[in-house]
């Protein structure tokens, strides 16, 4: 099951720390071998300060009390940076810390600037000795000190590079720390920096894009908002651009959150052209359900893909998200992608047939006749649907939804009235200004 | 009627045309005799004795025929003047000049014969006599009249480069005659007597001495030095007569610099300078001075072109090519020497010897000079003829160009100069680019060829040098070898790679469409579409140059053909439907002139366009791109047609196509296909009455499907692709006369699977092209009839008239007062939509129409009425394709944004017929 895993698209696309999290799903499911999973954890610690965990990592993997020299080598070595950092922050830290000084802090930046200088000595090494500490301390895995950090540093920096990176900086940290609000927030202060700033090349733009769109995937599928959210951002223009060149893994989400999403139609039925010619360059069971369904009108395949999707759905780190309800574990995202398939699948179906035989159609939907039977029910009480069932053949019959003559006929010259009405204005009009002149 | 009108313009313009050609040809007399000296300098490179009698036999009857014919001439123009026929006398004028060239290449001889120069003193007389007698030149016709005017036209230019033997002729005629004869019995005795110094042929022989000179060994050098120069005294400054090993840089540099001067002179022997720069490149004292002296050596080749249409003589182009290599051997050798165009380098620079430490600068243009010899290689191939072993030969030439422009990219990005290296790179990219796998496998099979058999050849090439004991010995320190990639999209990869780092526009641009070109060859559409449309080409093309324009074509053809191979009929349909709606394929992928009939060329025109003519193997065929272009409309336009068969005018998508099938119904009888298109129609008439087999079978006899790699699975694809379009055209056509229609009759009557046959039908359900719903348990179609009652009916007539008198009002008031116009367009545009709504299902009948359809739209084309909605939707879709996708996603791939691009498809065959026709 492991073809459909993204983690290796994904992760080159996101931060170090980032990746614990899908490293984590990844392990829990067992896609792969743990000692893998093990060896790569220690890969992606050796470039932050995380020694510590590193350290564990390596006994559980080899199973020794022994840690390589190295290991301790570079634990002595970020201690002592530590410590360096720490200091030089240190007088910026302090009047931070202190509620009263805070206060005395304005909206203007140059005024703040202005005061930290002159009455508390704090020049622009001890601000920029702040973004270092807040660096170092995420590199740490203290997100939380990060992120306050990476806040309070924003307010006092004038650098626009150097701002935005706190902002990345401190969303990760959000999201690491499963501050979903505060993320979605960080996010779209993001979002309209990448969108408005005018970046040193397009490529670069693109490249923020398709960061911010990877990222945002643990707020979205975590967030109870998120799933319209992901389709309000994923769905622009530039954003939807950015994932047909260089992303499209991305799709797969979009599609999730499509086929979740009942009252997005309109955007729907561009985004199946977008999966039509996009085929080439991606696939994966979603989208190739959405393909059977509404392009190849393939329903026994769809049925098919239905079911891999469940898979697929389970494996992903976003998708399979776990909520433990007493003693058993669901995944809320997979029930509801099946019932809202289903529903594609016989709308799609119910729109070409006249009379469908229900046998054959819980079959297509993986239904047993009970349940089926109810749920059509459900359906054409609920006035979605206009039918009837026929119990005796075991048959649903549609209405046939013939266009009224009458209802054409009054459309047809409904507009004549008013056009006539203007010809007459204009007429007048132009009498009236003929002898005025 | 027509056609005479038209035949008599096609001879006025051949009239004009000759007039020109007779110009080039006078204008380049003095060229032609030079390479008549160089062909006969070839020979003798090749045997060093040409005495042999038997050879010399042959020769002479040939030039004995030559003679006669030439005498015939000038008989029957005597004739001519005695009965004051000016018309016959101009066109033997014309006559004897040609054959005037071809008495001088057989007899290899540089002098124009006296029977020429006699003949031209007696035009000039009787020229002089009748412009003398005024009252004889009034009773002449206008025709003649206008002859005689013609005539003294062109004697006077053409007499104007024999003036001098002219003028010796009329001093005494009868030696001259006598000479003649002379000439005629034996040519040494005319070169011992030389009493004429008409430098050409000293340029000859002084040739021929050069070549004797090398052949000669060392210890004979003194006495060869002492023989030429007894010969051309006039020519070699006395200097050069002293021991070799005291000429200084300053003679050499004297020398130079005279020679150089006389460039360009009257009188100057083109083909003479060559060879005296060669000579001075042997005597060049350093390093950078042989360097300068080979740049003017090159140059100095480069003149020996006649004019513009005329490609240079091969075997001057090769020696071109070596020179450009040994060039680079001294740069390498020396990487002190800088090559510069720019600054006007210190008049004794050159002096600076090997062993000088700080950088030399010498003028030359390595870049401009390669690309001179490319352009002589195309050149080339464009004037010989493609169905002889000439052009096979000379197309084995290519690796030799190959190697030389790997060199000069190798040093340019040596030193850094990365732009010109891109510049480089594109020369290779566009010899690469159109070469399917097999044949560029075939060319490096040559390169490594044509290597073992120029090794010996080098060996002797090497003992030559050595012979000549040139001052500065250039070891070949560049590598006469190519060294290619397996692959061609290699080296396509790494070529355009550093294009698109360092190229200027013109040159990525250029770059990119070769890249489209290739990728399409090798079927990948969707990367060269993607190109396409990231890059934002088909905005700017129509202000790019013609060639640009002309390869932008060749481009698209090949996406479309691409489109084709891979099955994506509507793509190829789009991509090529535009190249035939003008009817002038040839002329837009510049294979062949087309002949216009609503428009004459001028010849300039004309010259212009055969001068962008592709050389024969690059072409696309011409055949097999009409097919595709003709079965991609056909598929998509039969069942469209069926579709629409009420209101045939609505929705039309191939107007070619239409026309076609209406010229070809008009017919009376229907004889068996032919042509390409009469395949075509054939197999439509079939496809219309739903019979997929009869129209496949037509097709398929096409014989233009051998040209195809993957012949088979194309054929596959295609009847699969038949097969649907006439279960569709099945559908349209006969929905009214079923009620219901079995799934398992339509199996059996289309071959195709269950799955299939639902799955298209059900595409045409959703699509409400067919109003007809699916009953599951009895696996039927039921049609729904929607038949209105009589009054209802009525009820539709009466709105729908009602409709058009409102409108026809409402223009009757636009009309009077002009001030209604803006609501009425946009009132027509909804009715449009709607229209395009429901017969069509607009952009969801075929969803991946909507890049094509973008295309379309940005065309200009949006006249089509019911083309309003598809069109908006392509539109939009193409925008979000590629508008900021292009940007990013393009330079993601290629390293450095290409921003700014944009352009319009069919815009740029507009402005490329606005270009050719002036």
């Amino acid at each position: 099951m492991a073809t459909y895993d993204l983690t290796p698209r994904i992760g080159p696309n996101l931060d170090r720390h980032l990746v614990f999290p899908l490293l984590e799903f990844l392990q829990e499911r067992q896609l792969y071998p743990d000692e893998q999973i093990l060896k790569a954890k220690i890969e992606l610690l050796n470039k932050t300060n995380m020694v510590d965990y590193a350290m564990d990592i390596h006994k559980s993997l080899y199973h020794t009390d022994d840690v390589p020299q190295d290991m301790v080598e570079r634990r002595v070595e970020v201690v002592a940076r530590l410590k360096a950092l720490e200091d030089a922050a240190a007088p910026l830290v302090t009047f931070l810390q202190n509620p009263n000084a805070v206060q005395e802090l304005r909206a203007d930046k140059q005024y703040n600037l202005q005061m930290l200088n002159d009455r508390y000595q704090i020049g622009p090494d001890q601000i920029e000795a702040l973004y270092q500490y807040a660096k170092f301390q995420f590199e740490c895995g203290n997100y939380s000190g990060a992120a306050d950090y990476l806040y309070q540093y924003r307010a006092l920096c004038t650098n626009s590079e150097r701002s935005l990176s706190a902002l990345w900086g401190k969303l990760a940290a959000e999201i690491l720390m499963q501050n979903w609000d505060i993320a979605l927030e960080e996010l779209n202060r993001l979002k309209e920096i990448i969108d408005s700033k005018s970046f040193s090349s397009p490529l670069n733009q693109v490249q923020s894009r398709i960061w911010l769109m990877h990222w945002s995937l643990f707020i979205f599928f975590n967030h109870d908002n998120g799933r319209t959210q992901i389709i309000d951002l994923f769905n622009q223009d530039k954003y939807l651009n950015a994932i047909q060149t260089s992303a499209p893994h991305l799709l797969r989400y979009l599609a999730t959150a499509f086929i979740v999403n009942k009252r997005r139609r309109p955007q729907f039925k561009e985004f199946i052209k977008v999966i039509q010619q996009d085929q080439c360059s991606y696939k994966d069971p979603i989208t190739e359900f959405l393909a059977c369904v509404y392009v190849n009108y393939e329903f026994d395949g769809a049925q098919k893909k239905m079911k891999e999707c469940e898979e697929v759905i389970l494996n992903d780190p976003f998708l399979g998200k776990r909520v433990e309800e007493g003693n058993f574990s669901t995944v809320p995202l997979k029930d509801e992608f099946l019932e809202n398939a289903r529903l594609f699948i016989f709308e799609t179906y119910c729109r070409i047939h006249q009379r469908i035989d229900m046998g054959v159609l819980f079959e297509k939907l993986n239904l047993n006749y009970e349940e089926g039977e109810r749920w059509i029910v459900n359906l054409i009480r609920n006035s979605k649907l206009d039918a009837k069932i026929d119990s005796k053949t075991g048959t649903v019959i549609m209405e046939p939804n013939q266009p009224n003559v009458y209802e054409q006929l009054i459309d047809h010259t409904k507009a004549l009235q008013g056009r006539t009405y203007k010809l007459v204005g204009q007429l007048l009009e132009h009498a009236q200004a003929q002898p005025a002149r | 009627m027509a056609s005479k009108f038209w035949t008599q313009g096609g001879s006025d313009t051949e009239e004009e045309e000759t007039d020109i050609e007779d110009e080039i040809e006078n204008g380049g007399a003095g060229e032609t005799t030079a390479a008549a000296a160089g062909s006969r300098y070839l020979q003798t490179n090749a045997s060093d004795s040409d005495d042999s009698d038997g050879q010399k036999r042959v020769v002479r009857s040939a030039k004995d025929k030559r003679f006669e014919e030439m005498a015939s001439t000038v008989d029957q123009m005597k004739n001519a003047m005695k009965i004051n026929d000016w018309v016959s006398l101009q066109e033997s004028f014309d006559k004897i000049n040609k054959q005037l060239e071809k008495v001088m290449r057989v007899t290899e001889s540089d002098r124009v014969p006296n029977l020429y120069i006699k003949c031209l003193v007696m035009l000039e007389d009787f020229l002089a006599e009748a412009l003398a007698n005024k009252e004889a030149k009034k009773k002449m016709s206008s025709s003649n009249h206008k002859a005689l005017n013609a005539m003294k036209q062109k004697l006077k230019k053409n007499n104007k480069q024999y003036e001098e033997l002219i003028n010796k002729y009329r001093e005494n005629p009868e030696s001259e005659e006598e000479k003649f004869e002379d000439e005629d019995e034996d040519e040494d005795e005319d070169e011992s007597g030389s009493e004429l110094e008409d430098p050409s042929q000293i340029a000859a022989e002084s040739s021929d001495e050069d070549d004797e000179g090398e052949d000669v060994d060392d210890d004979d050098a003194d006495g060869a030095w002492e023989k030429k120069l007894s010969k051309k005294e006039k020519l070699m400054d006395r200097e050069f007569k002293k021991d070799p090993s005291e000429i200084t840089w300053d003679t050499v540099n004297k020398k130079f610099k005279e020679v150089v001067a006389a460039r360009g002179r009257k009188g100057t022997g083109k083909f003479e300078q060559v060879e005296q720069l060669t000579f001075l490149t042997k005597v060049a004292k350093t390093p950078a001075q042989k360097l300068e002296i080979l740049f003017s050596v090159i140059s100095a080749q480069f003149d020996v072109n006649p004019g513009l249409s005329g490609h240079m003589p091969i075997n001057v182009w090769k020696k071109c090519v070596q020179n450009m290599l040994v060039i680079l051997d001294i740069l390498v050798q020396y990487p002190n020497i800088v090559v510069d165009d720019m600054v006007e380098p210190d008049e004794n620079e050159t002096q600076k010897g090997a062993d000088y430490d700080g950088t030399i600068r010498v003028w030359g243009n390595l870049v401009a000079f390669l690309e001179r010899i490319d352009n002589e290689f195309f050149k080339s191939l464009q004037c010989i003829d493609p169905h002889t072993r000439e052009y096979v030969e000379r197309l084995r030439d290519e690796p030799l160009f190959l190697v030389l422009a790997q060199n000069v990219q190798e040093y340019l990005e040596r030193i850094g100069d990365l732009k010109s290296a891109a510049k480089v790179a594109l020369r290779r990219v566009e010899l690469v680019y159109y070469k399917p796998q097999e044949v560029y496998d075939a060319m490096r099979q040559l390169a490594v060829l044509s290597e073992d058999g120029e090794k010996d050849g080098d060996e002797t090439k090497v003992e030559e040098t050595r012979g000549t004991s040139a001052f500065v010995v250039t070891p070949e320190l560049v590598s006469r070898k190519l060294t290619f990639p397996e692959n061609s999209r290699a080296l396509m990869d790494i070529l355009v790679t550093l294009i698109y780092k360092s190229g200027d526009e013109r040159t990525k641009a250029r770059a990119m469409l070769c890249d489209i070109y290739h990728h399409a060859l090798f079927d990948e559409f969707s990367i060269a579409r993607d190109l396409l449309l990231m890059s934002h080409l088909q905005d700017t093309i129509q202000h790019m140059d013609v060639s640009t324009q002309i390869l932008f074509n060749r481009a698209m053809a090949q996406v479309g053909l691409c489109a084709f191979r891979v099955g994506l009929i509507a793509e190829g349909h789009g991509c090529l439907s535009e190249l035939y709606s003008g009817g002038r394929v040839k002329e837009l992928l510049a294979q062949g002139v087309s002949q216009s009939r609503y428009h004459e060329k001028t010849p300039e025109q004309e010259r212009l366009e055969r001068r962008r003519q592709m050389p024969y193997h690059m072409h696309i065929n011409l055949e097999l791109l009409e097919a595709v272009h003709l079965i991609c409309a056909m598929l998509l336009e039969v069942p469209n047609m069926a579709a629409n068969s009420l209101d045939a005018k609505r929705k039309v998508i191939s107007k070619t196509f239409r026309r076609l099938l209406e010229v070809s119904e008009r017919q009376p009888f229907t004889g068996p296909p032919e042509n390409v298109r009469d395949h075509v129609m054939a197999a439509t008439r079939a496809l219309c009455k739903g019979d997929f087999q009869k129209a496949f079978d037509v097709i398929n006899s096409l014989d233009v499907w051998k040209l195809l790699r993957n012949r088979e699975s194309v054929l596959e694809m295609l009847k699969a692709k038949i097969k649907e379009e006439a279960l569709r055209t099945y559908l349209f056509t006969y929905c009214s006369s079923y009620d219901t229609l079995g799934l398992d009759q339509l199996t059996k009557m289309f071959d195709l699977s269950d799955a299939q046959i639902h799955s298209i039908v059900s595409k045409m359900l959703v699509n409400e092209e067919l109003h007809a719903s699916w009953d599951q348990p009895t696996r039927c179609i039921i049609f729904h009839d929607v038949e209105y009652s009589r009054l209802q009916a009525l009820a539709f007539q009466l709105t729908e008239k009602l409709s058009i008198l409102a409108e026809s009002n409402e223009r009757a008031v636009e009309a009077r007062f002009g001030g209604g116009g803006l609501d009425l367009p946009l009132r027509r545009r909804d009715n449009q939509e709607y229209a395009a709504g429901t017969s069509g299902g607009g952009g969801g009948r075929w969803p991946d129409l909507s890049y094509n359809q973008g295309r379309q739209g940005s065309s200009g084309r949006a006249a089509y009425t019911g083309g309003g909605r598809p069109l908006a939707l392509g539109q939009a879709s193409r925008d979000r394709s590629s508008q900021s996708r292009g940007t990013g996603g393009y330079s993601g791939r290629a390293g450095s944004g290409m921003r700014g691009y944009q352009m319009d498809a069919s815009a740029r065959m507009v402005s490329l017929s606005r270009g050719v026709r002036g």
